[in-house]
């Protein structure tokens, strides 16, 4: 493989760099390269063993691994280059590229366009600063998944997991399958923190205690972990004195959390977005550095593989249509802007007024609201929750009603019918 | 264990104990030091953060003071030191920053103090040059008193490097092998460990948070130590650029103290209370984090929770207030002959030069014979560092170990070939790699390496991975493999 000429690089395998992978290459891109740092394409999807995967993509109920090889057999099919085990550790503002692997040693690229599709990372004990001792036992979600699907082990027979996020949940459900004991399953907020069908098959299904508006405030065990102690939280979700319990276990799984993954994003110049956690993106999923473009978890942390994979082929048509036409015509910049009640929307602006889907995440729970962009769209909702991505669909014609340079937006939930 | 024999046995691995072992592997002498942990420096030696006093910030603890003359003992030592043994030395300079004029008052007399103690260099900044010079301070800080000597190292990998340097010219060294009992037999010190007994003539007890435990098995009991719990927590690397000194300021509270400092690795490490406590309760408390991060925050307002990436809570023996808070134990046992104990509370890394000088010596009046050992070299190779080598470099280490080019941990860019080698020299734990490689120590905290790691530890000491632990002891990763608890046949 020469590495002098590739039209678009891929950065990750996963659900989303597969996807853009393959619509660059169905978009006329002539030299497509999948990067991928793990030994075999399909990112994270190799330990979900679980299902779920592609019921809107595929139609179809698939597992993890099932859904990656459909995208596998396509990338080969459709002669994608690939290069695994192979660590991308730079990327500068002019879209050069470094990246090592064993075989080739330190490699240098120049592609014409860019897609970062690392995906996301879970957030870690540090960073929520967890009182206690520091003994083993104590993994994320993410990994203990990994140790239990891809390397056959179990961390521990007793196990507490602090949050309720999907992989919490679903690997609450994993555990008791192999005979572990699943003491608590502890979320802070009133509500589950993934998908209600994760609450349902994965915890009451099993009978797995779920404690909501608790917390864990203190790890005990000085070589492995030995117990937790938990507590009731008050509407700030401080711990409640006198309503502590300590529970013997011999794990804590901590599943509070995604981050997307954007290092080499920082790296490259690319402005990131502090409320999705990913780069600033329009429509076309292009970052303020043209030529580089940006996917699925990497933008922001969604709840479906479909839309991951749907997300970055939007990235990957345009990423192909850069290198034939020399230049993205652009019409004009809309800056989406996040009101009452709103975390994060992608994407974060629109460049021209072609159909967009709209991905808004809200920041609390909240009954009988009305969701309202600018004066061009509305609609009501019974219940908007910070679990569930909503997705709004825009129409050129829609768009259309803009009126000339409009450079702001205000994505808002209103109060009320 | 067969029975051993030894001229000095040294008690504990942290960077005191590793400056001793190295110091006497000048000389022709026969030398054993044991560790009870897994591996080196993960007592007081990893609560001293990395800064390495230069002079000035010593005179807060009184010049009179022994321990403020092992610091500067120490002064010339440390750089060369660091450059033979092929470990990072950074002079970053510190800025003490003042508020207000009661402050100003304080520092005023610091730096006439220094000047008269011979330590160069010291200057006031006005609120200009001190916004150049760290434009994300606090707007506080009307002022700074500037040391530029003050510089900072790694505290564990400078401990694992004499330990290294000491093997090479040596020293015998054994972990996980704690002191139980120790009896007199003559003009010899039997030592009972949990790996069967040695004899030796000498003891230097380094024992860290235990030296005074260690010296009452002798009944050496002439000292008064007090267990101080430190707060250390780390920042991600990201703001790595926030500050380019190591700065200081005053504490508004007793018991606390407010420094934030760069670390050779990139992260920003900051240390916040001193205070007394259970010794080995190395938990952490809410509380205490919230004063952390109300601290750190007096310095750089704008920081959140969030960028903390690690905090953990460590030990330092400090003395009682009869002798001095700030004083250390660096001295043969007035009762018992032949055995030496030596304890710096605080700052340990800084004085370790100069306190391994100072035991030969002591050991040397106790009837040591030091005749120079002719085979010595005082150079040691670090192993390589894969993320911070040249491009050509990396060509060719890979050329040589493709496991060179193989990434295991992603935040912090380390290779297998590191892994393998940190193994080769020693590490058999996870937290051992960590400390050695840096694998699991950036922003994911292990998350993505852990697993791999594992794998790797396993396979190069022939272990099933369900051996292999966080650090030793019971602190087993994986307890069961996939369907053993189902009670079927596997």
């Amino acid at each position: 493989m020469k590495f002098s000429d590739v039209d678009v690089a891929v950065i990750g395998s996963g659900p989303a760099g597969m996807a853009a992978a393959i619509k660059a290459k169905e978009e006329g891109a002539e030299h497509v390269l999948i990067l991928e740092r793990q030994e075999q394409l399909g990112g994270l999807l190799h330990q979900c063993v679980h299902n779920g995967f592609g019921l809107l993509y595929f139609g179809q109920d698939l597992t993890g691994p099932e859904y990656a090889c459909r995208f596998v057999e396509k990338v080969r099919d459709l002669g994608i280059e690939v290069l695994l085990e192979t660590m991308v550790t730079q990327i500068s503002v002019d879209r050069k590229l470094t990246a090592v692997n064993s075989r080739e040693g330190p490699i240098h690229l120049q592609p014409k366009s860019i897609v970062l599709a690392m995906g996301c990372r879970e957030r870690s004990r540090g960073q929520l600063s967890i009182p206690g001792t520091r003994p083993a036992g104590i993994f994320t979600a993410g990994t203990a998944q990994r140790l239990v699907n891809v390397e056959g082990f179990i961390p521990g027979k007793k196990v507490v997991i602090l949050g309720s996020g999907d992989i919490g949940m679903i690997m609450a459900r994993r555990l008791s399958l192999e005979g572990v004991e699943v003491k608590a399953v502890v979320e802070i907020l009133p509500y589950v923190g993934g998908l209600i069908r994760n609450e349902v098959q994965c915890l009451h299904d099993f009978d797995i205690p779920l404690l909501l508006e608790h917390t864990v405030t203190q790890i005990h065990g000085e070589q492995r972990v030995e117990a937790v102690t938990l507590a009731k939280v008050d509407k700030n979700k401080r711990p409640v004195d006198g309503t502590e319990q300590n529970i013997e276990c011999d794990t804590l799984l901590l599943s509070v959390g995604l981050i997307p993954e954007n290092e080499l994003s920082r790296m490259a110049g690319v402005d990131l977005d502090p409320l999705a956690g990913g780069p600033v993106v329009d429509e076309r999923r292009e970052t303020n550095i043209p030529g580089i473009f940006a996917g699925g978890n990497v933008v922001h942390v969604h709840d479906l593989v479909d839309d991951v994979s749907w997300e970055a082929e939007i990235a990957g048509a345009w990423a192909a249509r850069l290198p034939q036409k020399g230049d993205l015509e652009k019409k004009g910049k809309t800056i989406l802007r996040p009101g009452r009640n709103i975390r994060s929307i992608v994407p974060q602006t629109i460049s021209d007024q072609s159909d967009v889907t709209f991905y808004i995440r809200v920041k609390e729970m909240e009954e009988k609201v009305r969701l309202r962009i600018g004066d061009i769209y509305h609609r009501a909702f019974r219940v908007v929750k910070p679990s569930e991505m909503i997705k709004v669909d825009l129409l050129k014609k829609e768009l259309k009603r803009l009126k000339e340079r409009t450079t702001e937006l205000d994505v808002e939930c209103e109060k009320g019918e | 264990m067969e029975q051993m024999e030894t001229e000095v046995l040294i008690i504990g691995g942290g960077v005191l104990g590793a400056a001793v072992a190295r110091e006497l592997s000048r000389y022709k002498v026969d030398v054993i030091l044991v560790e009870k942990e897994a591996d080196f420096g993960w007592g007081s030696t990893k609560t001293n953060m990395c800064i390495v006093c230069q002079g000035g910030d010593t005179l807060e603890f009184r010049p009179e003071y022994h321990r403020s003359k092992l610091v500067w003992d120490s002064i010339p030592l440390m750089e060369l030191l660091c450059q033979e043994l092929d470990v990072p030395f950074k002079r970053v300079g510190e800025l003490a920053l003042i508020r207000n004029n009661e402050e100003l008052g304080k520092f005023r007399k610091l730096k006439s103090k220094a000047e008269k103690f011979g330590l160069a260099g010291h200057q006031f900044i006005d609120q200009d040059t001190l916004r150049q010079m760290e434009p994300n301070i606090t707007r506080e800080a009307i002022a700074a008193l500037y040391d530029p000597n003050i510089a900072i190292v790694d505290p564990v990998r400078l401990t694992i490097a004499l330990i290294e340097n000491a093997g090479q010219n040596g020293v015998k060294v054994m972990r996980e092998t704690e002191v139980l009992n120790i009896s007199q037999k003559g003009n010899q010190f039997e030592v009972g460990t949990n790996r069967g007994s040695m004899k030796c003539r000498f003891i230097v007890n380094a024992a860290g948070t235990s030296v005074d435990k260690i010296a009452r098995l002798v009944n050496s009991d002439d000292f008064v130590l007090y267990p101080i719990r430190g707060y250390v927590g780390i920042l991600d690397k990201n703001l790595g650029d926030l500050i380019k000194h190591e700065i200081h300021m005053r504490p508004d509270a007793p018991g606390q103290m407010n420094i934030l400092t760069p670390s050779v690795h990139g992260n920003l490490f900051f240390g916040t209370t001193m205070q007394p406590a259970r010794r080995g309760d190395y938990s952490t408390t809410r509380r205490i984090a919230q004063i952390g991060l109300q601290n750190v925050r007096k310095i750089i307002p704008d920081l959140s929770e969030k960028d903390i990436i690690h905090s953990f809570a460590g030990f330092l023996m400090f003395r009682n207030w009869e002798v001095g808070w700030h004083e250390c134990v660096v001295q043969a046992s007035r009762k018992v002959s032949r055995f030496i104990s030596i304890c710096i509370g605080y700052p340990g890394v800084s004085a370790a030069p100069g306190t391994g000088r100072e035991v030969a010596e002591l050991l040397r009046r106790e009837g040591l014979r030091l005749e120079s050992n002719p085979g010595f070299s005082p150079f040691r190779k670090a192993s390589p560092n894969f993320s911070k080598l040249s491009e050509e470099q990396q060509k060719e280490l890979i050329a040589q170990d493709s496991r060179y080019g193989h990434v295991v941990c992603r935040c912090e860019t380390v290779t297998e070939g590191e892994i393998v080698e940190a193994v080769r020299r020693g590490a058999t734990t996870l937290d051992g790699i960590k400390f050695r490689t840096r694998a699991g120590m950036g922003r994911c905290q292990g998350g993505f390496c852990t697993p791999r790691v594992t794998k790797i530890l396993g396979r190069e000491l022939g272990l099933p991975e369900e051996k292999i632990t966080k650090k030793g002891r019971k602190s087993r990763l994986l307890l069961y493999k996939t369907k053993e608890l189902l009670g079927g046949e596997l």
